[in-house]
């Protein structure tokens, strides 16, 4: 049976730099989330560090290679090893992101944005049910942070993101971090952003800190503490449709476990 | 699973553009790798806006950084002591020159080095290479510090396996059988402290060249293995190195034949009681995972 997270649960992003300090400790959060590719090879340690990981937490997963739009079908490989993995860890929930990450045999290793329109709404919903059926458990879909928007584009980015993932079955893993980010670079208000979200369809909310380019352009870095704007956001998100389970990443410049977890206690301040 | 749905025409196209402004090397010429936006192609800069602030080209170009700089990263840390034998700088130019010929195919990032040690020996020179100012380094010191680099990468990632046992069934199967090498063990060999200088490396901030101790007398050769999470080194006598490497690459009385052939009469006298030892201890330290017929 599938551990089930508390309705508020606090997790934290596992990285593989806490696997070397910190786990004598077991730090206090109800459960950790982990980059599912880290753990789909052969290589040992990260299945030693599962297994150690296993006994102390739930863990849900996170993908960053699944190329939901991307123009070819997922590897084969890559699929049934993260359905594997989901079922090994027992996973509650296991998600990915609403974009593409590779095209034509090349894989770019980034989350890069779609043209916002109707065709790419019914294909990302198709594709969405589909991975979802494969994993054989909830499969939930996050909102990029995005540096560009397309002339293409008819539809906003709240109503596609709530369009696939009603018309997939699937769930929101909402960002509210790359909702701020692409806020400010796109000229939209995340208020009516928060609005569309379903939010009996949330599973999980991420906060993360983010950078300011000397361009001006914000760009979601994950390497510095939430600010104040993306926590005043979380606060609304947690009025319109809380609780949820909060999860904290930090990917860059990563503190000692202590300030990682006050950063996260932070969000319990914000849940009014 | 059901078919995957197929991509409309037009995105095909538009990611096909948008992955070649991604790949877009950034221009070195300055004293800082940046974007070059000038160069994008236009169809794609015509088709995004940015309607806050900047141009799309300017918005184009975070994701064109990315890309380059979160590849570049994981090269100087598959790479460590390579990164910095030539300091940041130099590394990137080889690294970037690289990732132009060798664009990642694959989901797993961790993959994407693994054909750089193979790039460098194929494009460095004999010689030295100037770093800048008065640094020089030995090119023949920065293959061997990218074939260890790449050794501890592949070591460390190696798929868990079970060091071969012997049995006493065994003794009458290994005068005709081969030996099966475990994938987490490496065998190393240095001319210059590469493998010494690797922690410091590692330890060491910045991103500047890290000078290079004196070549040794002797070359050194290594066992590297990894012990449930840890690598460790164990220095080999050139012989016993030699008759590892033989041991891996072919069957038990071959290897031996081999090895006896390349022994002084002098030693010859005491290569029966050695090879009993190296071959000992080898399968103490988990050199093998079998034994094949």
């Amino acid at each position: 049976m599938q551990p089930v997270l508390a309705a508020d649960a606090l997790g934290l992003g596992l990285r593989s730099v806490h696997y070397r300090t910190g786990w004598e400790s077991s730090p206090a959060v109800d459960y950790v989330e982990l980059i599912a590719e880290n753990f789909l090879s052969d290589a040992q340690p990260p299945r030693y560090h599962l297994d150690q990981i296993m006994e102390r937490y739930p863990i849900v997963l996170h993908g960053v290679g699944l190329n939901l739009l991307g123009p070819e079908p997922p590897d084969a490989r890559y699929l049934d090893r993260l359905a594997s993995l989901a079922e090994y860890v027992r996973a509650p929930f296991v998600s990915d992101h609403l974009c593409w990450t590779g095209a034509h045999g090349h894989h770019h290793h980034d989350l890069l944005p779609a043209p916002y329109v109707p065709e790419l709404v019914e294909l990302a919903a198709e594709r969405a049910s589909l991975v979802q059926a494969h994993l054989g458990r909830r499969f939930a879909l996050e909102n990029l942070s995005s540096y560009v928007e397309f002339t293409q584009s008819s539809l906003s980015e709240w109503d596609f993101y709530s369009g696939v993932v009603r018309r997939a079955g699937c769930f929101f893993l909402l960002d509210v971090n790359n909702i701020y980010v692409s806020s400010q670079n796109h000229g939209f208000d995340p208020e009516q952003y928060l609005s569309a979200i379903d939010f009996s369809r949330v599973l999980e909310v991420h906060v993360a800190g983010h950078s300011r380019d000397p361009d001006g352009s914000f760009v979601d870095t994950h390497d510095r503490a939430v600010c104040e704007a993306v926590w005043q956001l979380y606060e609304r998100a947690w009025q319109r449709g809380g609780p949820f389970p909060t999860l904290l990443e930090w990917d860059e410049h990563i503190p000692a476990f202590p300030a990682l977890l006050s950063e996260l206690s932070l969000a319990r301040k914000h849940q009014l | 699973m059901k078919p995957w749905p197929s991509s409309p025409s037009w995105l095909v196209e538009l990611q096909r553009r948008f992955g070649e402004m991604l790949r877009t090397p950034l221009d070195a010429s300055g004293s800082a790798l940046r974007a070059a936006p000038e160069s994008y192609d236009p169809t794609l800069i015509q088709a995004t806006c940015s309607p806050a602030n900047g141009a799309p080209a300017a918005r184009l170009a975070v994701y064109n950084r990315q890309y380059w700089f979160r590849l570049l990263t994981v090269l100087q840390r598959a790479f460590p002591l390579t990164a910095r034998l030539l300091g940041f700088w130099h590394f990137n130019q080889y690294a970037a020159k690289y990732l132009r010929l060798n664009p990642p195919h694959d989901w797993d990032i961790d993959t994407v080095g693994a054909g750089f040690a193979e790039f460098l020996r194929g494009t460095l020179r004999a010689g030295e290479l100037e770093l800048g100012g008065t640094r020089r380094v030995a090119c023949a010191a920065l293959l061997e510090a990218a074939q260890i680099d790449a050794a501890y990468h592949a070591v460390f990632r190696a798929p868990a396996v079970s060091a071969y046992q012997p049995t006493a069934a065994d003794s009458e199967r290994l005068l005709r059988g081969r030996l099966r090498p475990s994938p987490a063990v490496a065998l190393l060999s240095e001319h210059w402290p590469l493998c010494e200088m690797r922690p410091r490396a590692l330890a060491s901030a910045g991103e500047t060249p890290l000078s290079l101790a004196a070549r040794l007398a002797e070359p050194q050769c290594w066992l590297l293995a990894r012990e449930q999470l840890t690598l460790r080194l164990w220095p080999l006598a050139p012989r016993q190195a030699e008759l590892l490497e033989l041991l891996r690459q072919d069957s038990v009385p071959n290897a031996l034949a081999r090895i006896e052939a390349q022994c002084s009469p002098a030693e010859r006298g005491e290569l029966a009681r050695h090879v009993r030892e190296w071959l000992a201890q080898s399968v103490q330290l988990g050199v093998w995972t079998g034994l094949d017929d």
